[in-house]
């Protein structure tokens, strides 16, 4: 029988995991710049809404855990998963998803952003604004990559 | 697949509905290559659309599983549908004419298998997949395919007899 000839790619991935949480939406968009700094510069995390510094305790694997502060003061300890052109986090406050991937045309990158302030303990993520601070924090990646 | 295996996917579903999007991450990369498994041999080339849409379906639907345990059964189920409806969106869907089947011993045997594969009807694959690829009785593909059982055998037939028509031609 036929083997798979092309495997889901990040973006396509990010959209199947904001289905599994409830209130989740997806910010899409490309841009204009390679993808290897485009993932550069969104897996510093601090372009995301209030994250203000994120530091790394430990990887293993694509495995990662890490520890953030908020503009606010909050801190916020994040477990997941980091691979190229893809990190998935949580804590018990937040809930983190980032994807990007080689545009279609081999010009720029197409990024997509989900998660928010995660309702403790749950699949959700609360839904107001959500969507508005994640196509913010689009708008300041593609700000930093312009300079 | 084997029971331990089974086993570690019902036990991220349960983790995954509890609240946890680590188990949810881990469940992603566990079922993606069992949905393109039975998704890819249906749909072809569309098969990366129908194994997202079928995803897609599976996360959106896990909270409203009422039985963890049926967590394969129920993704089968999703991905034969989610296969069948995208190769048919698709009017990739053209019956075999069996004149055109390819000769035996022809190098490009793989080729021709999936040539045989795509002269097919998306539905005539999805009986092939779940008898001869995940092992389902007559009965059980039938019910799953919401079809009569006469008529998943008929298209079993045809889709066999095509295979045999390349192999021995």
């Amino acid at each position: 029988m036929t083997e798979p000839t092309r495997e889901m790619d990040t973006v396509q991935r990010l959209h199947v995991m904001a289905a599994g949480v409830r209130g989740a939406r997806v910010a899409e968009r490309i841009l204009p710049a390679p993808f290897e700094e485009v993932w550069e510069a969104m897996a510093a995390l601090d372009f995301l809404p209030d994250l203000q510094r994120v530091w790394v305790l430990r990887t293993d694997g694509d495995r990662i855990e890490a520890l953030a502060r908020s503009r606010y003061g909050f801190r916020a300890h994040l477990r997941g998963f980091r691979r190229p052109g893809w990190c998935w986090l949580q804590s018990r406050f937040l809930i983190v998803g980032l994807a990007a991937a080689p545009a279609p045309g081999g010009t720029g990158t197409r990024i997509a952003l989900t998660g928010g302030v995660r309702i403790p303990t749950r699949a959700a993520v609360v839904p107001f604004g959500t969507l508005r601070e994640l196509t913010s924090a689009g708008d300041r990646l593609a700000t930093r990559l312009e300079r | 697949m084997t029971g331990e295996r089974r086993d570690r996917g019902v036990a991220l579903a349960r983790a995954a509905r509890a609240g946890d999007t680590l188990a949810l991450h881990e469940l992603l990369d566990h079922l993606g290559p069992y949905v393109s498994r039975v998704c890819t041999p249906i749909a072809l080339a569309d098969g990366p659309d129908a194994v997202q849409e079928t995803l897609l379906v599976v996360f959106r639907q896990l909270r409203s599983l009422k039985d963890p345990q049926a967590l394969y059964g129920w993704v089968r189920a999703v991905a034969v549908r989610e296969a069948v409806r995208i190769a048919r969106r698709a009017s990739r869907a053209r019956p075999a004419e069996l004149a055109d089947v390819p000769a035996g011993g022809d190098p490009q045997l793989a080729t021709d298998i999936d040539d045989v594969l795509a002269r097919l009807s998306p539905e005539h694959r999805a009986v092939l997949v779940l008898r001869d690829v995940e092992g389902l009785d007559e009965q059980s593909a039938a019910a799953l395919l919401r079809i009569p059982a006469g008529t998943a055998k008929s298209r079993l037939h045809r889709a066999r007899t095509s295979f045999r028509k390349a192999w021995s031609a």
